[in-house]
């Protein structure tokens, strides 16, 4: 008994001597080293900086700093927006470039999972066409445009191939190496349980590759709408992408800038879209 | 404490980047006194100015003239408007007089003009809709018409040829095909109907089986003053003097052009001399035998002195602000200063 | 039915990795196979379940398996390989679906197996919710749901801590008491060898062969009572297989 109460009383001891130890040699805490490297996060940082960016501007074109040969003021700008609401333009320009942008986009994507599929499960595939990919990807598609009239036509047939061009050749990238970095084992389970061909690709390989295939669409939408003012080039009347070329033709500076926010906010309302498709279809994921 | 310092000093850097942009295009372009800087087109119209530089024309105003090759007129107005450039010569477009509006440029003289008794602008059509009844200009309502940018002469021409015809502007379909080989090769292969150009590229196009020839643009605009020259508004109201001396040289390049081209006044070695100047810059990846006749087919009049028809400028101004392409408030005031040549 | 490993030898290019092995596993029969790391336990299962062909010798199956086994041979494997996508449920029913079994009665599959698993409340959860002991649970309930002759189990606690480990090896003894399943269960782990297995087969080191085969008759649900008898068992395979271990320890390996 009275061996365990001297156990007991050691670490008391112990503070004890700490306790009197402080007088010898000052006890402080340790220092704090892991601070940082964190992303926390502000909601409305980037709105705040867009506001004040934008208040500068418009001091600076109306004091006269910023010329307005070099840039309009933002007001001017949302005066070219407003005259595009007040005479319905915009729904014209709007409607033309979506009805584009949405035939090509979804026909290229559907096409290139659809050949990204096949280039990943299948090795002849692969070895046929991933070479051509390759070799065809890199090529700036508004450098094909001249051989799209040929093929297509000036009217919706070019525009259209040129973003389904644009688009297709990324998707096919996206799936095939999504496919390829689908986890071996999640297969062999599936043949280890007697699934059938289609139902391995239909339950294991989609899903497994689908959040490598949503990112690619996220970048292939962003690929669409850069190739839409390419597209709106040749023959088009109405369109965002024709709309900011005619701006930039007659010098309106004014009418460039809000065209070219036009492009701004479908690329974030495509963004925001591609967002909420992820966080529905990958809600397996933390 | 950190974090909040360092977005300030964010936003500070953006702010600063975004004035040094602004004013690194506001800087005026250092020019010596002397040194001027002349936009060319690859075409004949512009070569009043190779034959002055060439002839010594300019060196006589005590200038040193350094050419600037573009692609299009559009580019042209603007490199004026960012002192890049000091004078140009191109057709009035929307660019130019929105410019103009920003006070950056301004039209001080005239060149190509659309005269009755030279050969001018040429209306063309394809084989395909020419078998479609399309035979003269007034029957291409309905009818789809090339242009490179929608507010460039092509455009205006159109609906000039439409106002004369008698039937709606609307009904002719504007199509951009942003550069004039496209324009061409659409025209070619029937993908748009009608196109209207000037006598030496129609003449070429015409030979062909694809495109057929039904009208000329004097029947359809009066007096149309196709080109002008033009110069920055800082030009025109600091420089006045350097203007004088570029227009004096310029008249008389133009002199040697009309007598060398469209007069035909000229003896051939001179004619020959010029030519071969003109090649410097004009069809220069052709050898002379081939480019020499194409460079002298379907020269258009180059307005002696550079006179400038107002009227026809102001009849331009007027349907470019009518079709919304020009700011309202654009008068003519703030498009042409008239004090330095001829204005009629 | 029975489940018989016929002469089997395989090799990996130049290197042997079995080398004539015979066994079986018999209806109801647990056999644990043993044997130092890299001595080709894993080739052994996947030539057993028919995932590689052997160079030479057999997989044979005596008699015929249950009229209603959806699949015989059924793999339990280290990293659960659970569709991250499914849910518990959704992971189970997956292997259900191309046997055109009615709905209700998948349910009804699917309902027992979690039950025997202790996975009820949890039929609607992802994967990614799941512990480790869970996420084995769900495994196992998936190759329960088919009615296998005999399960595969391929080292199917070695990823788990040891609390989760004995807690996962109760359940199984209990799951046999009920189910009275039939496995060939691999393991580099002599204590669960001789918790789990009616017979105890040990390879030796590369190229495997069989070294030693020990049969262990306590009941399974009684062998926590005989703690001096299954460790004595124990102590005896570890000093066979010791002096393996360590040589196996040693070799560079190139094989898969």
């Amino acid at each position: 008994m009275s061996l365990d109460a001297a156990d007991l009383e050691q670490p008391r001891r112990a503070t004890a001597d700490l306790q009197q130890n402080r007088h010898v040699a000052a006890v402080k805490p340790v220092p704090f080293r892991g601070g940082g490297f964190v992303h926390t996060r502000h909601r409305f940082v980037a709105l705040f900086l867009f506001v004040v960016l934008v208040i500068l501007w418009e001091i600076g074109s109306q004091t006269g700093f910023i010329s307005n040969i070099a840039l309009p003021a933002p007001s001017e700008a949302a005066g070219a927006m407003a005259d595009l609401f007040e005479t319905g333009m915009i729904w014209k320009h709007l409607s033309a470039s979506l009805y584009r942008l949405v035939i090509g986009w979804s026909v290229g994507s559907l096409i290139g999972v659809t050949v990204g599929l096949a280039v990943a499960l299948f090795s002849i595939v692969r070895a046929g066409v991933s070479p051509f990919v390759s070799a065809l990807f890199p090529i700036p598609k508004i450098a094909l445009l001249p051989l799209f009239i040929i093929w297509f036509g000036i009217g919706e047939g070019s525009k259209v191939a040129t973003i389904l061009f644009g688009v297709f050749f990324p998707t096919v990238i996206a799936t095939y190496g999504g496919v390829d970095n689908v986890d071996r084992n999640l297969i062999r389970m599936g043949q280890s349980f007697g699934l059938s061909w289609l139902s391995i690709v239909r339950k294991i390989i989609i899903p497994g590759a689908l959040p490598a295939i949503l990112s690619g669409f996220r970048i292939s939408a962003s690929i669409a709408i850069i190739l839409l003012v390419a597209a709106e080039m040749i023959g088009a009347e109405f369109g965002i992408g024709a709309y900011i070329l005619m701006a930039g033709a007659l010098f309106a500076t004014d009418q460039l800038i809000a065209g070219v926010a036009m492009l701004s906010v479908l690329g974030l309302t495509v963004g925001w879209l591609i967002s909420r498709a992820e966080r529905w279809l990958l809600r397996w994921r933390a | 404490m950190i974090t909040t310092t360092r977005r300030t000093a964010l936003s500070m850097f953006a702010a600063t980047a975004l004035g040094l942009v602004a004013g690194a295009a506001l800087t005026p372009a250092a020019q010596a006194a002397d040194a001027i800087k002349i936009g060319i087109l690859s075409l004949t119209s512009h070569s009043p100015s190779i034959i002055a530089e060439g002839k010594g024309y300019f060196d006589e105003q005590d200038l040193d003239v350094e050419f600037v090759s573009f692609q299009a007129a559009q580019p042209m107005a603007v490199a004026i408007a960012s002192g890049d450039i000091d004078f140009g010569m191109t057709a009035i477009s929307g660019g130019l007089i929105s410019l103009a509006e920003k006070g950056a440029v301004r039209i001080i003289g005239g060149a190509l003009q659309e005269t009755p008794e030279i050969e001018g602008q040429k209306i063309l059509v394809s084989k395909a809709a020419h078998d479609a009844g399309v035979t003269s200009p007034d029957k291409l309502a309905g009818r789809s018409f090339g242009v490179t940018t929608q507010g460039s002469s092509f455009h205006y021409m159109a609906h000039k040829i439409a106002d004369k015809a008698g039937f709606d502007r609307s009904e002719l379909k504007i199509t951009p095909m942003q550069k004039v080989p496209a324009v061409i090769a659409a025209l070619k292969s029937g993908q748009i109907d009608a196109w209207s150009i000037v006598p030496n590229i129609a003449g070429a196009l015409t030979k062909g089986p694809e495109v057929v020839e039904i009208g000329k643009i004097s029947d359809y605009i009066d007096n149309y003053q196709v080109t002008t020259v033009f110069t920055s508004t800082r030009n025109v109201t600091d420089n006045r003097e350097l203007v004088t001396r570029f227009l004096a040289g310029l008249s008389k390049g133009i002199d040697d052009y009309n007598a060398a081209f469209v007069d035909k006044t000229m003896g051939a070695d001179d004619v020959a001399a010029i030519t071969g100047m003109v090649h410097q810059y004009v069809y220069a990846d052709q050898p002379i035998d081939k480019a020499g006749p194409r460079i002298a087919a379907g020269a258009m009049r180059i307005n002696s002195g550079a006179r400038l028809n107002v009227a026809s400028v102001e009849d331009q101004l007027k349907w470019f602000q009518s079709e919304k392409l020009a700011p309202e408030g654009v008068t003519m005031e703030d498009l042409v200063d008239t004090s330095f040549v001829e204005a009629y | 039915m029975e489940l018989i490993l016929d002469r089997v030898s395989h090799s990996y290019g130049n290197v042997e990795v079995l080398n004539d092995i015979s066994l079986s596993v018999g209806s109801g029969e647990i056999v644990c196979i043993v044997g130092p790391s890299g001595c080709g336990k894993s080739t052994l299962l996947r030539i057993l379940g028919g995932l590689e062909k052997p160079d030479s010798g057999a997989a044979l199956i005596a008699g015929d398996p249950p009229a209603d086994s959806l699949n015989p041979l059924t793999y339990v494997f280290q990293d659960f390989a659970l569709l991250p996508w499914r849910t518990v449920e959704g992971n189970v029913s997956l292997v259900l679906e191309d046997h055109a079994i009615p709905k209700d009665r998948a349910r009804a599959i699917i309902a027992d197996v979690l039950a025997r698993t202790k996975l009820s409340e949890f039929a609607g959860a992802w994967p990614r919710q799941l512990s480790g002991g869970m996420k084995q649970r769900v495994a196992i309930a998936r190759a329960l749901s088919v009615n296998p002759a005999v399960m595969l189990m391929d080292e199917p606690l070695s990823a788990l801590d040891s609390q989760t480990r004995d807690l996962l090896m109760d359940d199984l003894v209990d799951l046999w008491g009920q189910v009275g399943f039939s496995a060939c269960y691999i393991t580099h782990n002599l204590a669960e060898a001789v918790r789990l297995g009616h017979r105890i087969v040990m390879l030796s080191r590369r190229p495997g062969r069989i070294r030693e085969i020990v049969d262990i008759d306590i009941p399974l649900n009684e062998r926590i009572n005989h703690p001096a008898e299954t460790t004595a068992i124990q102590r005896r395979l570890w000093e066979a297989m010791r002096d393996e271990a360590r040589a196996a320890d040693r070799e560079l390996s190139d094989v898969a």
